[in-house]
């Protein structure tokens, strides 16, 4: 019955292995949260972050409206269910149950009403005096269950509960624990490494890989919309088919080339209006992935058809209800190895197929993915990041799509043809530019609009739209880019103003009263140092990166910190900084200015020269520790 | 073609072969003792003399005289008092460490382990003037406290065997205690102590047996106040004394040692099958 939220959570071990990297999430008051990926991907490590068996590195964790980074686990009101069950081999099943309540001294018919409800939920009444060793890997694990479950927690942990059991055992505890979850309205925190169970229990699931989140979405949005391609390819049995190959925009259509085979597959550009249009270059190399699902043997009046390929069968295997059919697209190629040309199709037709048969194959493209082949994300995301256009710069207006609109000072190039780059979230609603809403997604929590302007296809971002055929746009040019073959004319204004600073001590002398005399009294206080400038900080932050960096090398590391564009005044005092350009965007103003080497954007409403004073404000930044790359505050 | 022996005719062979080894093992190891249970039953004065072994006439007169001419009851007292004493805070002790070797982790934690390892391996006796000189400044000399407290102070050494078993335990117990509401103490005092038998009767019985025979230390410590004796001492200054040999001491001392002998064989009959359990559990699996 509680919240949980991780707030740039690592785990670094002594010997410097990350195990965890920058977790952030906010876990809802009774959700049931399944953390899934392979072996070593830190998944366990953060489940035991927040049981408080494993320190935290770095970052902040909270259980409801507590801090509890440095809380014994006893006092996280949490429950935990360990993959071995780890129960009190000399206890009895009762008292297992009632250990935690025991040691909470609750009173005795108190203890004995909770164990006796939890066995009848559990379906253990009968074991209750029986030790753990007589009971099967099922009963105990049940029991364990128990044992959580009686404390009331505010989140249940369960660290692969289930890994232990055999499969069918499995499928009917794994129902048990979902039905357990809907009775008692407590927040659920699962590890597992099977994608099934995250799948059929969690109504959200963190995808985890090397320390790193992956994705952290709905069952269903995690299938169908994969960030990258290791969630697609983690996600869902059998895994999907991945291709290498191309796009090429060709007009109002886009020719997918898939490499080591000579299939060409013609869709409309409408399909891929998210993919970024570095993409479409047909030299680029992409992952085209589809699913098993998505493939399917050819109909007899699909067959010549677009998205038809032909396919060497190379074996089957049967199911049953279905069959699995392993080919190859390359027909001349052996696909018992692992090669880029495989292909898995499911065909539940019953059709008889051989090996060595070539078959016709159509692809339902509308579910296809595609992904970076250095990168791995996805190139066609839910939210596109940027809308690319050609545009024309001409007496300082900006043309684009039919549309005009005046540039700011900051803003202004030269008059000729220009490639504009617009983030979603740089299409203001306050401009005068009229467009037609074509249609609203709401992505997580995200409303994105694609818009028509002009006959061309424009994606924002908004979250106060609240309906209406259309809208009146606007553009925040500090937020554009403007090349001209190849060469930036205007490139953004960064979000992020990063300075490098030490954390530094510094003594100070206190004269205090004692009986009549005056005593000086020492006194060390912590804080930053920038370009000599000496910034005190409060005892929790200096806890922190004491605790995050260890004592001796806290003033020896290097150290970033990060504030946003407004994380800076102009003041009488405070950083010397040397003014290099007024950048004026119209509605806003900003200083560019340097502070030893690093460029920071000040916000401001008035013009300045030479030298200047800043003011940061810490409540703005964050601490970065360069060398291990850690968030620290 | 050649004949095999039958499989059971050959282990029955062999089976033979080798009780017949462990029986002569077994009673060369037992004649030591038998003969002083027989000669402690000596009824005439007959000096150190072992030239015969039956005595010509049985009698409990050693057993008598024992009790009533010499001090060796209160040696004995002296003896248990401070084994039982020692026991107990080495059982307490070795524990200790070895939870906290086993379960803390800690600066320091490997290289003090080897550092007890090392020491461990010299030698007590090496510090036994240095050892006599800070107890003579502190007035624990010719003192059970002092010999109490020597013994004791090593006992942190003895973790080894018991760490052993600790780190068998398999260490998501202390998480699920933990997460139950334990603390650390709790933790050791409701989980690993019930889950640690065996090897706490094996560090019982170890803790024991040792003050209760050790010679050294004790005559050390004691010098010449025959009132703070441990058995050991007292008996070794029995058979310094020719004029008390040629009284028939020696019977008396084979008595005493007959008495000696019957707690330890009484706590290791009764602690026996824990025992043989503990040495194994800790050193097998762990």
């Amino acid at each position: 019955m509680a919240e949980v939220s991780l707030k740039h959570v690592y785990k670094v071990y002594p010997n410097g292995t990350k195990a965890v990297n920058d977790f952030n999430m906010e876990i809802a008051d009774k959700e049931f949260i399944v953390f899934v990926g392979p072996s070593g991907c830190g998944k366990s490590t953060t489940l035991r972050m927040i049981a408080g068996l494993e320190d935290i590195s770095a970052g902040e964790l909270k259980i409801g409206e507590l801090i509890v980074n440095d809380m014994e686990p006893k006092d996280r009101d949490i429950a935990m269910v360990f993959q071995n069950y780890a129960l009190y081999p000399h206890m009895t099943v009762y008292e297992n149950i009632a250990f935690g309540l025991r040691l909470r001294k609750l009173p005795k018919d108190e203890i004995h009403k909770r164990v006796v409800e939890a066995a009848e939920i559990l379906g253990i009444t009968e074991y209750l005096n029986k030790k753990p060793k007589e009971m099967s890997g099922g009963q105990r694990q049940r029991v364990a269950l128990g044992r959580a479950i009686v404390r009331e927690p505010k989140v249940m942990l369960l660290d692969e509960p289930l890994s232990n059991l055999d499969a069918k055992l499995r499928t009917q505890m794994r129902a048990e624990i979902s039905k357990l979850h809907t009775k008692l309205q407590t927040t659920f925190i699962y590890v597992t490494h099977d994608q099934v169970e995250a799948m059929t229990m969690g109504t959200r699931i963190v995808v985890m890989r090397d320390g790193f989140v992956q994705q952290i979405d709905t069952p269903k949005n995690l299938y169908n919309y994969p960030e990258n391609k290791f969630v697609a390819s983690f996600i869902g049995t059998p895994q999907m088919n991945f291709f290498e190959g191309t796009l090429l925009k060709n007009g109002e259509e886009v020719i997918i080339k898939l490499d080591g085979s000579d299939v060409q597959i013609t869709v409309p550009f409408s399909m891929l209006y998210k993919v970024n249009h570095s993409y479409l270059d047909g030299k680029t190399k992409i992952y085209v992935g589809l699913r098993a699902e998505d493939v399917s043997i050819a109909q007899e009046n699909e067959k010549g058809g677009n998205a038809v390929i032909k396919v060497a069968v190379s074996h089957k295997e049967e199911l049953g209800n279905e069959t699995l059919i392993y080919g190859d697209i390359n027909l001349n190629g052996d696909s018992g190895n692992p090669s880029p040309t495989k292909i898995i199709l499911k065909d539940s037709s019953g059709r008889e197929i051989t090996a060595g048969d070539v078959i016709d194959v159509a692809l339902k493209l509308d579910k296809v993915h595609l992904f970076d082949k250095e990168t791995e994300r996805s190139v066609l995301p839910r939210i596109p990041g940027y809308n690319y256009l050609d545009c024309e710069v001409k007496d300082g207006k900006l043309k684009f799509f039919g549309a005009e609109l005046v540039m700011p000072e900051a803003a202004k190039c030269a008059d000729g043809k220009y490639e504009l780059l617009i983030p979603t979230d740089a299409i203001t609603f306050d401009g005068n530019i009229k467009a037609a809403v074509a249609s609203l997604e709401n992505i997580n929590g995200v409303k994105l609009l694609a818009l028509t302007l002009g006959g061309k296809r424009l994606y924002a971002v908004n979250q106060e739209y609240a309906g209406g055929d259309a809208v009146n746009i606007g553009v925040d040019f500090k937020k554009i880019t403007l090349t001209s073959d190849g060469i930036t004319m205007h490139s953004p204004m960064p979000d992020i103003n990063g300075i490098n600073c030490k954390f530094a001590k510094r003594k100070s002398f206190e004269t205090e009263e004692v009986n009549g005399k005056t005593k000086r009294r020492k006194k060390v206080c912590f804080g930053y140092d920038i370009e000599g400038n000496f910034f005190e900080v409060s005892d929790a932050v200096a806890q922190k990166i004491f605790a995050a960096l260890g004592i001796k090398k806290a003033f020896t590391s290097s150290l970033k910190l990060e504030f946003v564009v407004s994380g800076f005044t102009v003041g009488e005092s405070g950083i010397e900084a040397t003014v290099e350009e007024m950048l004026d965007y119209g509605k806003e103003k900003f200083i560019k200015c340097k502070i030893g080497a690093d460029s920071v954007y000040v916000k401001t409403d008035k013009d300045y020269d030479g030298v200047i004073r800043l003011l940061p404000d810490f409540e703005k930044a964050w601490v970065v520790d360069t060398e291990k790359d850690i968030k620290i505050i | 073609m050649k004949r095999y022996r039958s499989k059971k005719v050959s282990e029955r062979i062999s089976l033979t072969l080798i009780y017949t080894v462990l029986i002569i093992i077994s009673l060369i190891w037992l004649i030591p003792f038998l003969m002083l249970i027989i000669l402690s039953f000596r009824g005439e004065t007959a000096g150190m003399s072992a030239d015969y072994l039956f005595p010509k006439e049985w009698s409990f007169n050693s057993y008598v005289r024992l009790f009533t001419e010499t001090k060796f009851l209160t040696w004995y007292g002296n003896t248990m008092l401070v084994s039982i004493v020692v026991t107990v805070f080495q059982t307490i002790i070795v524990l200790m460490t070895s939870y906290a070797l086993s379960r803390l982790r800690f600066k320091m934690r490997k290289p003090l382990m080897n550092l007890m390892l090392i020491l461990g391996m010299f030698p007590g006796f090496l510090s036994m003037t240095a050892v006599y000189f800070v107890l003579r400044e502190i007035g624990l000399t010719q003192n059970l406290l002092g010999l109490i407290l020597v013994y004791s102070a090593s006992s942190a050494m003895q973790y080894y065997i018991c760490k052993g078993f600790f780190d068998t335990i398999p260490k998501s117990l202390d998480e699920a205690a933990r997460i139950d509401g334990a603390s650390r103490h709790t933790v050791f005092l409701k989980i690993i102590l019930p889950l640690a038998k065996p090897i706490i009767i094996y560090t019982i019985l170890t803790a024991f047996i040792a003050p209760w025979g050790e010679y050294m230390f004790s005559s050390f410590i004691m010098q010449n106040n025959p009132d703070k004796y441990t058995v050991a001492v007292g008996m070794q200054s029995w058979l310094n004394n020719a004029t008390l040999m040629s009284d028939g001491y020696f019977s008396i001392f084979c008595a005493a040692a007959v008495i000696v002998s019957i707690p330890i064989t009484a706590l290791f009959i009764w602690l026996q099958r824990y025992y043989v359990e503990g040495i194994t559990g800790g050193s097998v699996k762990g």
